[in-house]
């Protein structure tokens, strides 16, 4: 058996309110695979959000733990989680968070920058022709259609070759036929690659094409369909 | 992402800077930055150059940058000091020596000059008296120049000998302008010019003999301010180094003022720079919110985001700031090219240090300004880009005002290097903000009950201002703040040029008549009254001088360099008065009234003298007139206004108490010009009555105080044309949101004419608010900076009340042409463009 690439133990999460403390995450546990798929659905304010964010290290639980890629998580300051995100973790998000004074190769081209890649330039130009912009490099993202623009926050979270990808609904922004052709995308690339993805969707479809699927509800697990 | 290096962070500062650039997401930073530099270095330039123009003229009036005068000659050491250093030298001896001819004597002040006299400002004479006169250099060896008295009172033509002392010299012009002239005002006998080649001959000159010695130094500010430090600390007790500043009261307390303006104009500058800066700070960091977010949950460390953003906003910073340092120089030079006719031609020009002050106004204002907004950006939660609603926690706004005001604090001490300066504006305009803010917020709360029965246009005009009271307050600051500093350094201009006119009305007396004998006084006042329009009253004289205080010895309590030492070096002026004299105010003590109880005579002391002797009300006071000694009671001190060519004094003694000794009185009055040759007949009337001309004196003065208003009326202008540029684009930076609303306004169905008049009701309103603030916070910062810097009197200004509809159509204006976008291109474009 393969070891976790991903490990939720247990995990809470309290916020305070008006009338007291809200609980807005259950006591929930569960483990990924390298190389494998989960989609956590659920209604809005169901807490798939909260959760995503606690994975990916953006935030950290009130109980619990999350190990990502053999890093226990919740023993890191923010900076060091940072550091694991830079090293192992890719993003999509519903509203693509392209930087509106980049144009489309430069967003692609931002992680590889960073990471320090001679070659950016080439390589976020390879993704982009690869997700079919290879005409649309040098136009802003105010430019560029919704699909557009998701392809180019595609490209850019598979350039940093992560290990983990999270999707916050990558298809919630788009019509149900450009969020078809962005899914089979992100499926395809996710292949190529071999990243292990994680998605929020409430789109039950797209869910179901993960091999796993967890359901929350009041941000409790109420339902879990295993391959 | 540990492992990214410094470089690496450049080079992708660098990068990203320069795809936002292209994207044109800085221009109104860039551009707000680059006025506010363009502007500070070039009325950098401007006044520094202009200036040093100023006191070259004004140095005219020591004949020299540089004077270095004793009793007895400069040492060897002193004179090398200055030869080694590169200073142009000159030498003049001045002694007083009675001059003889065949028709009589007459008692001169003779000066002895070389050939390199003056070093500044040029000798004018005539080939006969009241001849037209020339400029040229001055007498040759064996030869002599005198003024036209000395050719009236001994019956004397050009070509004529004299002796002075053993030597007989030929008179060969009329000597009618000395530069150097100016500072000694009350010299009472006529000139005579010579060579100092000759002055060995006259034999006058010997040990014991009461000569000044006068080096005269000219060169460039660096070897003269050298030259001041390797000679200061050696001067004997009998020297005294001095430049324009010091040399003369009337030019340094103009040149004071004016430097003083022209410092406020800059820092006027700055708190302008200021201002654009803070509102473009807070959008760029706004902008960024997103971006770091993104930045963080690529891997980048709380602190590397910070400082690629830190190193992005450095290289706009001085990317910015040298292309305003560059801007500011052509500006200037522009200027002064085109002004090249009424300038001096020589114009010094200019140092470096100008254009390195407004880099380093451009960088510390945008520190001070926008490192706090920026410090948020580090602290944006990563989780902000599944949460939108998720913001930075603000940074305290102790630190955000502090950090701002600091940076404000120090500019405006660097360029003014004058602290009482920077503390007045800068508390007082922190004092104004602090007030007004908390009124327009209070004002913006009662205008919301209002405006629930107002017409639609108000509702969505005003309703946009309400939304963010505390954002609209912060608006309504800033642009007051901008048209604050343009009306007050127009309303400074004002005053200063008035209080130059009053100080040199077109009828100010420029002759004054001495030693006119009791006898004569009252013919002379009758012939006085049929010549000149406005004579002043007539003075009694009697030259004394102050020996002892409550019984000291004076010479052991005065420092050297002090006033109180030149005023006991020499006889003072003492007279007598039965009334105060008008601008003459008391500080303390009272006037005496006609019955007079104490035993011992009362004297009024100048405040100034007072101050450098350390006198106090019911000190005693001795005085040697004429070898008999006289005592006299501090009983009040008086503020003397030394600028108004009038004759005044520093003792005034209680009437009957030196009418017994040896009197002469003393006036000043107007002649004009086309009159001058009654002179002569005043002179043969009255031959005993010295006739001094200041003409030359005041026309200097009147053409430094032109060139000074001309300097302020200029830098008015680019404090006005700067204050409007940075108010377009302070107003570029709150625009945003306001397009966004207008384009959806219009999706929804609204007209054109809804959409401006909403506009113009809100612009209008936060306009005129503005102005408002302005208008309020230039009465009392003028108030503070009136009373402790410019030491002028303060009076309200009505014409401040116009401020608030300035700020409205100006404000309006802008506003309106800025956001046309939103009124004239498809909304969908907009909207969609975000």
């Amino acid at each position: 058996m393969k070891s976790s690439i991903l490990t939720a133990r247990n995990l809470s999460k309290v916020v305070p309110s008006a009338e007291g403390e809200l609980t807005i995450l259950h006591d929930l546990s569960l483990d990924l695979n390298p190389g494998g798929s989960l989609a956590i659905v659920g209604s809005s304010g169901s807490g798939k959000s909260t959760l995503l964010g606690l994975l990916a290290g953006l935030d950290l639980p009130s109980d619990g733990n999350v190990t990502l890629a053999g890093h226990d998580l919740c023993t890191l300051d923010e900076d060091q989680r940072a550091r694991v995100r830079a090293e192992h973790v890719g993003f999509v998000f519903q509203s693509f968070q392209l930087l509106d004074s980049l144009n489309a190769l430069e967003n692609v081209m931002l992680p590889l920058e960073l990471e320090g890649h001679a070659d950016a330039r080439e390589r976020a130009r390879t993704l982009l022709e690869r997700v079919g912009l290879g005409q649309r490099l040098t136009h802003y993202p105010r430019q560029l259609s919704g699909g557009e623009q998701q392809r180019v926050a595609i490209a850019r979270a598979f350039a940093a070759e992560p290990d983990v990808l999270f999707a916050d609904e990558p298809t919630g922004n788009l019509d149900s036929h450009t969020g078809e052709r962005i899914s089979d995308l992100l499926f395809e690339l996710n292949q190529e690659r071999g990243a292990t993805l994680v998605l929020v969707s409430h789109d039950e479809r797209l869910a179901h094409r993960c091999q796993r699927l967890i359901r929350l509800e009041g941000g409790r697990l109420v339902d879990r369909v295993e391959p | 992402m540990s492992h990214l290096p410094f470089t690496r962070l450049l080079s992708l500062a660098t990068r990203q800077l320069w795809r936002e650039a292209r994207a044109g997401e800085l221009r109104v930073l860039f551009f707000a930055l680059l006025i506010a530099v363009a502007a500070s270095t070039s009325i950098g330039y401007f006044s520094a150059r202009l200036s040093d123009g100023m006191l070259m003229r004004a140095s005219e009036f020591l004949a020299a940058d540089l004077l270095l005068s004793g009793s007895s000659p400069a040492a060897e050491q002193q004179i090398g000091s200055g030869q080694r250093l590169g200073l142009e030298h000159a030498q003049t001896v001045e002694f007083s020596s009675v001059i003889a001819s065949d028709a009589g004597i007459q008692l001169a002040s003779v000066k002895a000059t070389d050939s390199a006299y003056p070093l500044r400002g040029q000798l004018k004479s005539a080939a006969a008296p009241y001849a037209a006169e020339q400029p040229g250099p001055g007498p040759q060896p064996g030869e002599v120049w005198a003024e036209a008295r000395v050719f009236a009172a001994l019956n004397l033509k050009v070509g004529d000998s004299i002796e002075v002392g053993a030597k007989n010299l030929r008179l060969t012009r009329v000597l009618t302008y000395e530069p150097d002239r100016a500072g000694d005002f009350y010299s009472f006998t006529p000139r005579v010019l010579m060579r100092l080649e000759d002055l060995p001959a006259t034999g006058v000159v010997q040990p014991g003999s009461r000569v000044k010695y006068r080096e005269l130094w000219r060169g460039t500010p660096e070897a003269l301010a050298a030259y001041r430090e390797d000679v200061s600390p050696g001067l004997e007790a009998h020297q005294r180094l001095e430049d324009a500043h010091d040399g003369n009261r009337q030019v340094g307390n103009a040149l004071g003022r004016a430097e003083r303006y022209l410092n406020l104009a800059s820092l006027a500058a700055v708190l302008l720079a200021g201002v654009a800066v803070a509102l473009c700070a807070a959008r760029f960091a706004a902008k960024r919110f997103d971006a770091s977010a993104l930045l963080r949950c690529l891997g980048l460390s709380r602190r590397q985001a910070l400082s690629l953003f830190s190193l992005q906003l450095a290289l706009l910073g001085l990317s910015a700031s040298l292309a305003g340092a560059l801007l500011g120089w052509f500006g200037q030079s522009l200027l002064f090219y085109l002004l090249q006719g009424l300038l001096p031609a020589e114009l010094p020009p200019g140092s470096l240090t100008p254009a390195l002050a407004g880099i380093a106004t451009g960088l510390v204002a945008l520190a001070g300004f926008a490192l706090p907004p920026l410090a948020a950006l580090g602290r944006v939660p990563p989780l902000r880009v599944l949460r939108r609603d998720l913001l930075p926690v603000p940074p305290s706004s102790w630190l955000v005002y502090g950090t701002a005001l600091l940076a404000l604090g120090l500019i405006m001490w660097r360029l003014s290097l004058d602290l009482q300066l920077t503390i007045t504006l800068l508390g007082g305009g922190l004092l104004a903000a602090v007030l007004l803010g908390a009124l327009l917020l209070f004002s913006l709360q009662g205008l919301r009950r209002l405006l629930a029965r107002a017409a639609l246009p108000w509702r969505l005009g005003l309703g946009q201002l309400l939304r963010h009271p505390l954002a609209a307050a912060g608006q309504s600051l800033a642009f007051g703040l901008i048209l604050l500093a343009m009306a007050m350094i127009a309303l400074l201009r004002g005053e200063l040029l008035d209080s130059w006119q009053a100080q040199l009305p077109e009828q100010a007396p420029n002759h004054f008549a001495l030693n006119i004998l009791p006898a004569d006084k009252d013919a002379f006042a009758d012939r006085l009254a049929q010549l000149s329009p406005v004579p002043a009253p007539l003075y009694p004289v009697v030259p004394g001088r102050l020996v002892m205080i409550n019984g000291e010895p004076v010479r052991q309590i005065v420092s050297k360099d002090s006033q109180g030492e030149r005023a006991v070096q020499r006889d003072l002026s003492l007279t007598w008065a039965a009334e105060l004299p008008r601008d003459n105010p008391l500080s303390a003590g009272s006037w005496w009234n006609s019955v007079q109880a104490s035993e011992m005579p009362g004297v009024s002391v100048e405040s100034g003298l007072a101050a450098s002797l350390q006198l106090k009300l019911g000190d005693r006071l001795s005085f040697s007139v004429g070898g008999i000694n006289r005592d006299a009671r501090v009983t009040s001190l008086r503020e003397v206004d030394w600028n108004n060519f009038q004759p005044n004094f520093y003792m005034i003694f209680e009437p009957g108490t030196l009418q017994d000794l040896p009197v002469t009185y003393l006036t000043s009055f107007y002649l004009p010009k086309q009159q001058e040759r009654q002179l002569v007949e005043l002179s043969r009337t009255f031959p005993t009555v010295t006739l001094l001309q200041v003409e030359a004196v005041l026309a200097q003065l009147r053409s430094i105080l032109a060139q000074v208003t001309l300097a302020i009326e200029y830098v008015l202008l680019f404090v006005l044309a700067a204050g409007l540029a940075v108010l377009f684009a302070g107003l570029q930076a709150t625009l945003d949101e306001r397009i966004r609303q207008g384009a959806l306004l219009r999706a929804l169905g609204a007209e054109r004419r809804l959409l401006i008049k909403a506009r113009q009701a809100e612009f209008g309103l936060l306009g005129a608010a503005s102005g408002v603030l302005a208008a309020i916070g230039c009465e009392l910062i003028s108030f503070l900076l009136y009373r402790f810097a410019f030491d002028l009197t303060w009076q309200p200004h009505p014409w401040l009340l116009l401020l608030p509809l300035i700020g409205a159509l100006l404000i309006c204006g802008a506003g309106i042409l800025g956001t046309r976008r939103a009124l004239n291109s498809s909304p969908l474009t907009v909207l969609r463009e975000g």
